[in-house]
């Protein structure tokens, strides 16, 4: 009994010496992760309860904030952007990395120029790609794509200008931006499927279609579900197209929840409502994710 | 002995560093940037002259452009430079915020503070009378214009004066006549973020707009829906799609771009401050003397000029002696109610750096009221001209007249802005947008946020 308690001792002993180890080598991540991440993040939740000067916390006003920012009267549309955004960015962006990805692996040659071509967007410090896309859709005699269509005979069209038009032109902007990247996580994707499963299919005499909905598919499912979660949770955060690209209008047609967090804390220094905003982004991302995997699980079983 | 020589070495390392402790350190935020080689000689005229004057005072070039991104971390940490120049719209935010220094007491130990102007005095204070800022310059918009364009529109009298618009309804068919004759816009008007909604309250006070106002029970009432509002919005929603003399996309145009397109000569009007007169010329290439000020065009209920004033402000860790320090600073750059020779020397160092550069040297809107400073200031602008006084009296002449200066709107202004801006989008986006319905929205939601924030 004795020699038993000793030993599991001595093993313990063991134990913590080579885990030791491990944590010395994690623990610069973790103090980062703790300086840089989890204490802003609680420090967020707590300014959203208190009154605040700058960051100087005045005095608790429990759920005060929360109920300013949700009657705020550019909330409201702010929201509805935000999930029009989502939505757009489900519909354009979701499928078109896919469609590269197996348009590069099908294509018998230039497989390496287009992989390179797909990626050079990712290249242009984003910004400049905004700029650029803004240039683009001028809604005046002077905008890019208005001087190619005038080519046509075609007037100049209004395109950020237009109420129903600027959300789904901002989401080309951003997928033509983002797509590459995406479409390279495919592709290794596609790569790391076992070429026996094809060469059998050909055998049995599948052709390109069946090979596509009956192995590629479903061999990139599991790929497609983490990549849309995480296009959700980056999507719901956007920013910087809209506000450089509108600034939020014509008559906040565009403007997103992460702008009005942008608002408060740039433009009035009310780090507590900035705060509160931030908490709202987060519970409804949370929320979103715990619904998806759960709707998910479900079509597992 | 060794241990003891090692104590009293380090006593007086202590002693010394408490000393360069105790001494006053003023840390120059209002230092130009360095590519302004230019206002950097001037700073160093006065920075000789400081150091002469106060060798005891530790002099810092700590050079910051105020920007909101960079503001509340340095403030928080302690760090903002002790004299810092801010923005016309940022005063109350920053006093509410209680980010800056209270300079009331140091204000009138000097007796600086019965001669500023009342008005720019409210803006700079918080509601318990104290004031948290010195005036840099005073500002009153009016209607910049691009010589040059009214030139080619054939819009000139014999002396070569353009025949500028007195009227809003006048402003238009000028503009009709000048985008017929050179293509260019008549006018730039901006719709992209709150500097649309505020100059588009200047321009609706013209047609008798009261954005807000307190009743008796001090309750504050949102006006944005009056008939007066929407005449003013009905006109330049005539401007866009009526007359069509708007730059070509109104909702890309902020206080800047406006004056790119006023000194390029792709909008041939722009209402703008005095103070501002840097901007079409220096900054985007319009030659001196090709740059003309008039008065806000008139309308139903007559001709208004908003005015304010840009303010130095200091940062809340300043000690009193700091403060003392940065108040004799701009003694010496000729910014104070003071007419001492330094003060008279900061004078023509700023008036030469404006001729140098191409900027015109016209008369500054009284922000002190001292008639000693006011004189010393008309002669050296007559001194060191370099306009023709024609162009630029429109622009006084109006600003002096009964009645003319009025003042922003006092409550959550910048929130009205951001309202009216978002109505200005869809009304020169849309044509068929519904006034009326757009200000009934903008009204409400005005409503709500003043019952929120100010009638609690």
């Amino acid at each position: 009994m004795i020699k038993q308690t000793s030993l599991r001792k001595k093993n313990n002993h063991v134990v913590w010496k080579q885990e030791l180890g491990s944590w010395l080598v994690m623990l610069p991540g973790i103090l980062l992760f703790v300086f840089f991440i989890w204490e802003p993040l609680l420090e967020a939740i707590r300014l959203s309860l208190y009154e605040a000067n700058g960051m100087r916390i005045v005095r608790f006003v429990g759920l005060d904030n929360y109920r300013s920012v949700l009657t705020q009267p550019d909330f409201l549309p702010a929201l509805q952007n935000t999930f029009s955004y989502l939505i757009w960015s489900l519909i354009i962006g979701f499928l078109i990395p896919i469609f590269l990805a197996i348009f590069i692996q099908e294509s018998r040659c230039g497989k390496s120029l287009y992989r390179t071509a797909v990626y050079l967007p990712n290249i242009v410090p984003s910004l400049a790609t905004v700029f650029l896309w803004r240039y683009i859709f001028r809604s005046d005699g002077t905008g890019a794509l208005n001087m190619l269509l005038s080519v046509f005979g075609v007037a100049p069209q209004d395109w950020l200008n237009n109420v129903s038009r600027v959300i789904p032109l901002i989401v080309i902007a951003m997928t033509w931006k983002g797509a590459g990247a995406t479409t390279l996580l495919y592709l290794a994707g596609l790569q790391s499927i076992d070429p026996e499963l094809f060469e059998a299919a050909i055998i049995d005499g599948a052709n390109v279609k069946q090979r596509i909905f009956h192995i590629t598919v479903p061999q990139i499912y599991n790929l497609a579900r983490t990549l849309l979660i995480l296009q959700v949770i980056s999507v719901f955060q956007i920013l910087y197209e809209p506000l450089v690209m509108t600034n939020g209008g014509p008559n906040n047609a565009s403007v997103s929840l992460m702008q009005l967090v942008f608002r408060y804390a740039f433009e009035k220094y009310d780090y507590s409502r900035a705060s509160a905003v931030s908490v709202l982004i987060s519970i409804a991302l949370i929320a979103l994710t715990l619904f998806y995997n759960k709707v998910n699980k479900e079509k597992d079983m | 002995m060794k241990k003891l020589i090692a104590i009293m070495l380090t006593l007086c390392l202590c002693m010394t560093t408490c000393l360069a402790f105790a001494e006053t350190t003023l840390k120059l935020g209002i230092y130009p940037e360095d590519v302004d080689t230019a206002a950097i000689e001037s700073h160093e005229t006065y920075i000789s002259i400081f150091n002469e004057t106060y060798p005891d005072v530790a002099l810092e070039r700590a050079q910051y452009k105020y920007a909101t991104d960079t503001f509340v971390p340095l403030a928080e940490a302690g760090t903002l430079p002790t004299i810092f120049e801010t923005w016309f719209t940022e005063p109350q935010k920053l006093i509410k915020g209680e980010f800056v220094a209270d300079v009331t007491d140091q204000m009138e130990a000097r007796g600086w503070l019965e001669k500023m102007n009342p008005s720019i005095r409210t803006l700079l204070s918080s509601d318990d009378g104290r004031l948290y800022g010195v005036p840099r310059d005073g500002y009153a918009l009016g209607l910049m214009i691009n010589v040059e364009v009214f030139e080619d529109a054939g819009l000139v009298d014999e002396n070569g004066v353009p025949l500028y618009p007195k009227t809003w309804e006048e402003l238009a068919e000028v503009s009709v006549k000048i985008k017929e004759a050179t293509g260019s816009a008549g006018l730039c008007l901006l719709a992209k973020d709150n500097a649309g909604g505020w100059h588009f309250s200047n321009i609706a006070w013209c047609f008798g707009a009261v954005f807000q106002v307190q009743g008796e029970d001090g309750k504050w009432t949102a006006q944005l829906n009056t008939p007066e509002v929407v005449a003013a919005m009905e006109y330049v929603k005539d401007l866009k799609w009526k007359y069509d003399v708007l730059t070509s996309d109104p909702t890309s145009e902020d206080w800047g771009t406006g004056f790119t397109q006023l000194g390029t000569g792709a909008a041939a009007m722009y209402i703008a401050a005095n103070d501002a007169v840097s901007q079409p010329t220096d900054n985007n290439g319009l030659a001196v003397d090709k740059l003309m000020m008039a008065g806000i065009p008139a309308g139903p209920a007559g001709a208004y000029s908003l005015f304010g004033g840009t303010p130095y402000m200091l940062s809340k860790t300043a000690t009193a002696e700091e403060i003392d320090a940065a108040l004799n600073y701009l003694e010496i750059m000729g910014k104070a109610p003071v007419l001492t020779e330094t003060a008279k020397a900061g004078l023509a160092e700023d008036a030469r750096y404006r001729k140098d550069n191409g900027i015109p040297v016209i008369n500054e809107f009284p922000v002190w009221a001292d008639d000693e400073l006011v004189a010393a200031r008309r002669e050296v602008v007559a001194e060191y001209s370099n306009v023709d006084p024609a162009l630029f009296d429109p622009y006084f002449d109006a600003v002096a007249s009964e009645g003319n200066l009025k003042m922003e709107e006092p409550q959550i202004t910048q929130d009205m802005y951001a309202l009216l801006t978002n109505v200005l989008q869809a009304v020169v986006t849309d044509e068929a947008a519904a006034i009326q319905t757009l200000l009934d929205e903008a009204d409400a939601n005005f409503q709500t946020m003043l019952d929120e924030q100010i009638n609690k």
